[in-house]
């Protein structure tokens, strides 16, 4: 039976600067139903609803709910229509309580009183009625990712929303924690209300979407019910023609990575531990090796050692007590520009923040870390030419759209801006690679390179350092995955013995019994 | 009362007058830089302050009008800031070094075409003191606390109010939040924006009495570059305050007792040359700088604009 | 063509900030064309307008690049003033100290006792942010007002010159004069100093390692720091560097225009550096020409002052009209994209 759409985007545009984000999009939601949107990154997913969330204006569409056409040109108006929108990045204060993130921007009957009971009361019916169990007064810096995403679930449903719009949910969370989620989905479902799944993961969108649409490259492709869907017409349609799936890294199961060469450890840590400036123990008693040719996964849930133990390991925070070799050499008290000129690599998770110059040119970003090295420099100083040409060799073969080397690195697109950041981490030769979530905010096409890139460098028999919070990855390439919780390394599993459950009980802090 | 009452009454009733300047300006910067705008304009905003507010008390011989304009001046300044930073998305300690410049030019051009160069100072009348009844005959407290000039009390019910605002009210919660991570708060429907141009106008105001104060209570008349680095020292006493509007009260209060220690030996004779004497406020500053910076918990977003659809990767 | 369209949004500036001071001067009853008239042409008419420019053009470039130098690593460095008054305080002292000195001895080391000097006062900055993460705008200003009371103390102290009226030191000996390039109107070599120092700055930030990481450090510290460029000591640096410009400016006002300490010798020279820096955008290269500009503007205003009687802090109004519609042209520029 055909049931009266909720909600209906049409002919939908947006245009960034110069990029097309949305190109007469077309997008449907009916009652009571969990519709996933998925699409690989930058397909406009999370640009559409954020339209819809008032967040971005678009440039032309119509947007109609239960049959009328409304405006939204504010996260306010969208409130006010009935849509909640629960963030990939939780948008709370952090130094505030729970009941706090909750009732803030919304009216309250004692403004001018900090007493909140009569808000408290409410929201402590919405906990029963969903099954969700928060402490209210807890700050939400101290809870948990499963935790402070649920707060931003009863913020929605405390300004009483029909349409609930998740970006990317299972982000952060371990495998249990994703169960619960699916559970309190399923309860709102019930409740009345209908849910929008962002997403690019196809085995959640088989699990748990009654209805699914797939967007490429801000384009409609295909809207069809779970049961029309299989796994090879939903990857077709994320990724197109763009990629041999033949020949891709994630499309093809692999026999398992090659057997790693019981040879040299590349790197090897020692009962590691740090103390960081503010006193915090962020990195307790921490010892591995990477044999030659590895790639070392490391998961965690974000937040729990993992960006300082990529600094330890590339010297930007020192050690409290340890020690950390590279090929039998003890390295511990090196600085990271010895480091990087031994032959580490560096790939941070927040690239932009950590990676990128944005006032300065192409050129300068492409050598930031071997600026000091021939042959860029000799003596001290800086031979242009030399960069130049190098710089036009890593454009050309990466494929960066840029006007040349003196282009300011700002007018570059994020696509672009990415390549330029993989090209210098895989264009310089490298015995060492720490990469922390590097396929975060890529296209598949990309991720797929990148991953090729990442197997084709364990080949030449240099060590990977794979930290990421994204599980699927790990278990693509890894040849074994160390899992983090609170600073300490809680158990180390070879290929042969990977299971997402066993992981999960890992990264939420249970002891592995046998490592 | 004996000298040594005297002594001590005499002391800490001029230290609660002059740690008013300090207070104003430092309750106006926390003000704006709650909701992320931080304000380096003060020397500049004081200045113009103090010249257009005994200008205008010159002029029409009221003190209280003076104070008005001055305060308008003050909002204006701050309006500025609000909509060069918040809506054109410009640097904010470029904005403010701009209307420092502005400030501090406009503050000794404006004497001279009004009054031009005269043989004595133009005067005018100093702010009287206003005894609270029974209250003011307390030995020591009576005189220090309850007969002291109007904005002596204003500094001190200003800085509950603020404290009450921020910490008790949902306005305050929201104001704050904006300052914490303005993304959280503008998807909840809190207009960013008009909160930072409110912070910022009601800042610049107060700081704009802080300077008109000067001339009022001290001098009579406006000099040039009359507050000697007030202004700057506002800003690290609001670290010192940790950006709260009590500690605040307190830092200023310690402050001013230094500048009046200082004062009353440099007047007194001491082996100690003037001129180094003259040095320890700004000294007292930095040591305070050195004990308050990195441990005094600042506002997430403090001097960062905020722009809706910019996207990060 | 297209460099020189480059320009327009700082001719349309300069421009619009005339007409906005025009209009000003008209209110106030005096007549814009006659200001405008003694303003811009007072430095070419006679040699020694065109002397004075340049000896104005010495302290504005250095002071100027004192802002610059830091600000390409991120920092503001608003302490110019009281660094080149230390750098003044140890070039004179020096000065007086050793005044029997031959040139060939004394000039140096007075050069140097200045510029360390300088450098020392920007150095406690630099140190206050290095270990204790203290805001350099906050304590470059309270070290200022602590250099006006120190110059205070020298220049009235064992050093004084009783026959001045004015808080003064006795002269340095004469080894430690600038020599003259020109003697009527008096122009002295600190000028090639000056240049000497525009151009070693430009060649160090542009061709140098050293200078990339400078550059990259003010671009995003986070990032340079994770690619192994010590950010702490760049900050560090760059305020030192900084600082001894500042206190070159200092020396030359001592050894080559007054050639003693007087109270007051900075003059505006170090807050027009900074408008400077700020109109240039921090583009070192660009901080010698907008200060000739700006040079040209001062020594026109003293002489519209004199002669009209038009208040000189009117030219400063203009100045800072200019930087708001220059940064204004900035924001236009951003929005056309």
């Amino acid at each position: 039976m055909e049931q009266e759409n909720v909600l209906l985007m049409q002919q939908v545009n947006k245009t960034f600067d110069k990029v097309i984000a949305l190109s007469n999009v077309n997008f449907e939601l009916k009652p009571k139903e969990i519709l996933g949107l998925l699409g690989g990154n930058g397909a406009g997913k999370t640009t559409l609803m954020n339209i819809l969330y008032g967040l971005y204006r678009a440039d032309s569409g119509k947007v109609i709910l239960k049959g009328q056409p409304v405006t939204i040109l504010s996260p306010r108006d969208a409130i006010r229509h009935g849509i909640g929108m629960v963030h990939q990045h939780f948008l709370q204060i952090n130094n505030y309580t729970v009941l706090e993130n909750i009732i803030l921007g919304s009216r309250v009957s004692r403004p001018l009183t900090a007493n909140y009971s009569v808000e408290e009361a409410a929201i402590k019916e919405l906990c029963e009625r969903f099954g969700l169990e928060i402490d209210l007064s807890a700050r939400v810096e101290t809870l948990p990712m499963g935790t402070r995403q649920k707060v931003e679930i009863l913020k929605a449903l405390y300004r009483g929303v029909s349409i609930l719009i998740l970006d990317e949910p299972t982000t952060n969370l371990i495998p249990q924690e994703v169960d619960s989620l699916f559970e309190t989905l399923k309860i709102m479902v019930r409740e009345g209300l209908s849910i929008v799944f962002i997403t690019h993961k196809l085995r959640e969108v088989l699990s748990i979407c009654d209805r699914i649409t797939v967007l490429r490259e801000g384009k409609n492709v295909i809207s069809l019910t779970r049961k029309d869907a299989s796994d090879e017409m939903l990857v077709r349609a994320m990724v197109g023609d763009k990629m041999d799936l033949e020949k891709s890294v994630m499309f093809t199961s692999r026999e398992g990575t090659g057997a790693v060469s019981a040879s040299q450890d590349v790197l090897h840590l020692e009962g590691v531990s740090m103390i960081d400036q503010q006193k915090i123990q962020e990195l307790t008693d921490i010892s591995f090796s990477i044999g030659s040719g590895e790639i070392f996964g490391v998961a965690g849930v974000a937040g729990n050692g993992q960006r300082e133990l990529a600094e330890v390991v590339m010297g930007i925070q020192p050690v409290t007590s340890g020690k950390i070799s590279f090929n039998d050499q003890e390295i511990t008290t090196l600085n990271t520009k010895d480091r990087i000129a031994e032959g580490f690599v560096y790939v941070p998770e927040d690239r932009l923040a950590d990676g990128f110059l944005n006032k300065a040119s192409v050129a300068h970003n492409l050598i930031l870390g071997y600026h000091n090295l021939e042959p860029y420099s000799r003596k001290g100083i800086i031979n242009w030419k030399n960069v130049n040409e190098s710089s036009r060799k890593m454009i050309s073969e990466y494929n960066i759209k840029t006007t040349g080397p003196d282009e300011i690195g700002g007018n570059l697109s994020g696509g672009n801006i990415q390549r330029v950041m993989i090209a210098r981490a895989f264009s310089q030769p490298s015995r060492l690679m720490i990469a922390h979530n590097p396929t975060r905010g890529l296209d598949i096409p990309s991720m797929d390179f990148v991953y090729q890139k990442l197997l084709e460098h364990a080949s030449t028999g240099a060590g990977t350092l794979l930290i990421s919070e994204d599980l699927d990855e790990l278990l693509l390439i890894s040849n074994r995955i160390a899992v983090m919780y609170r600073g300490k390394v809680v158990g180390i599993l070879p290929r042969e013995k990977f299971e997402k459950y066993e992981i999960g009980r890992l990264m939420s802090g249970y002891e592995q019994e046998s490592k | 009362m004996s000298g040594l009452e005297s002594t001590i009454t005499d002391f800490l009733k001029l230290t609660f007058l002059s740690m008013v300047p300090f207070v104003l300006a430092s309750q106006g910067t926390m003000l704006s830089g709650r909701t992320g705008v931080f304000n380096v304009a003060q020397e500049g905003i004081m200045l113009v302050g103090a010249s257009v507010g005994f200008l205008v008390s010159y002029i029409t011989g009221s003190n209280l009008i003076g104070a008005l304009v001055a305060m308008a001046a003050g909002g204006l300044f701050g309006l500025i800031l609000a909509y060069f930073t918040t809506t054109l998305k410009m640097d904010q300690f470029v904005v403010g070094l701009a209307l420092f410049f502005i400030g501090t030019g406009l503050s000794s051009l404006l004497p001279k075409l009004v009054i031009g160069v005269t043989l004595t100072p133009p005067l005018v009348k100093t702010l009287p003191e206003i005894p609270i009844p029974l209250l003011s005959q307390i030995p020591i407290i009576g005189p220090v606390l309850f007969k002291q000039n109007i904005l002596v009390y204003f500094s001190i019910l200003l800085s509950v109010f603020l404290w009450y605002m921020l910490y008790r009210t949902n306005m305050g919660l929201r104001m704050r939040s904006v300052g914490e991570n303005p993304k959280a708060s503008d998807a909840l429907g809190i207009n960013v924006s008009s909160n930072r141009y409110i912070t910022s106008i009601i800042g610049g105001m107060l700081i704009g009495l802080a300077g008109a104060y000067l001339p009022m209570v001290y001098t009579g008349t406006f000099t040039d570059l009359m507050t000697k680095g007030r202004g700057w020292i506002a800003i690290a006493l609001t670290f010192f305050g940790a950006w709260s509007p009590l500690p605040i009260l307190f830092g200023s209060l310690f402050f001013a007792a230094i500048e009046v220690l200082s004062f009353r030996f440099q007047v007194g004779g001491s082996f100690i040359p003037y001129q180094f004497l003259s040095m320890l406020p700004y000294i007292a500053t930095i040591v305070v700088m050195i004990f308050t910076f990195g441990k005094s918990r600042v506002p997430a977003f403090l001097g960062q604009n905020y722009d809706r659809e910019r996207r990060t990767l | 063509m297209t460099q020189i369209r480059k320009f327009f949004p700082y001719l349309i500036s300069v421009l619009a900030a005339f007409v906005v001071v025009g209009i000003l001067l008209w209110v106030l009853g005096f007549n814009p064309l006659k200001a405008y008239q003694t303003i811009l042409f007072t430095s070419f008419r006679t040699p020694n307008g065109f002397i004075q420019t340049l000896l104005k053009w010495i302290p504005l470039t250095l002071t100027a690049l004192a802002f610059t130098v830091p600000l390409s690593s991120g920092k503001f460095n608003i302490g110019a003033e009281g660094q080149m008054l230390v750098g003044a305080i140890g070039a004179a002292a020096v000065g007086i100290l050793f005044k029997d000195l031959p040139p060939a001895l004394l000039l140096p080391l007075v050069i140097l006792a200045g510029m360390l000097a300088g450098a020392f006062w920007g150095l406690i900055a630099a140190w206050l942010l290095y270990q204790f993460n203290i805001n350099e705008i906050l304590s470059t200003v309270l070290l200022n007002f602590i250099s006006f009371a120190l110059v205070d103390f020298v220049a009235t102290g064992p050093w004084r010159d009783p026959a001045a009226g004015h808080p003064t030191t006795v002269p340095i000996g004469a080894g430690g004069f600038l020599p003259m390039l020109v003697k009527n109107p008096p122009l002295h070599s600190g000028i090639i100093l000056a240049i000497i120092v525009a151009v070693a700055v430009y060649f160090f930030t542009s061709k140098t390692t050293s200078g990339y990481e400078l550059v990259v450090t003010g671009a995003n510290p986070r990032a340079s720091k994770v690619h192994g460029i010590n950010i702490r000591k760049m900050f560090l640096f760059s305020l030192v560097i900084g600082a001894a410009v500042a206190g070159l400016a200092g020396v030359i006002e001592v050894a080559g225009t007054h050639h003693r300490l007087i109270e007051g010798l900075h003059s505006n020279f170090p807050t027009l550096g900074l408008i400077i820096g700020l109109m240039a955008r921090g583009k070192n290269q660009a901080v010698p020409f907008v200060a000739f500009f700006i040079s040209i503007l001062e020594v026109g205003g003293s002489a519209m002052q004199r002669t009209i009687m038009v208040p000189v802090q009117i030219v400063l109004i203009a100045e800072a009209l200019i930087l708001i519609f220059i940064l204004l042209s900035d924001i236009i520029k951003r929005r056309q994209k």
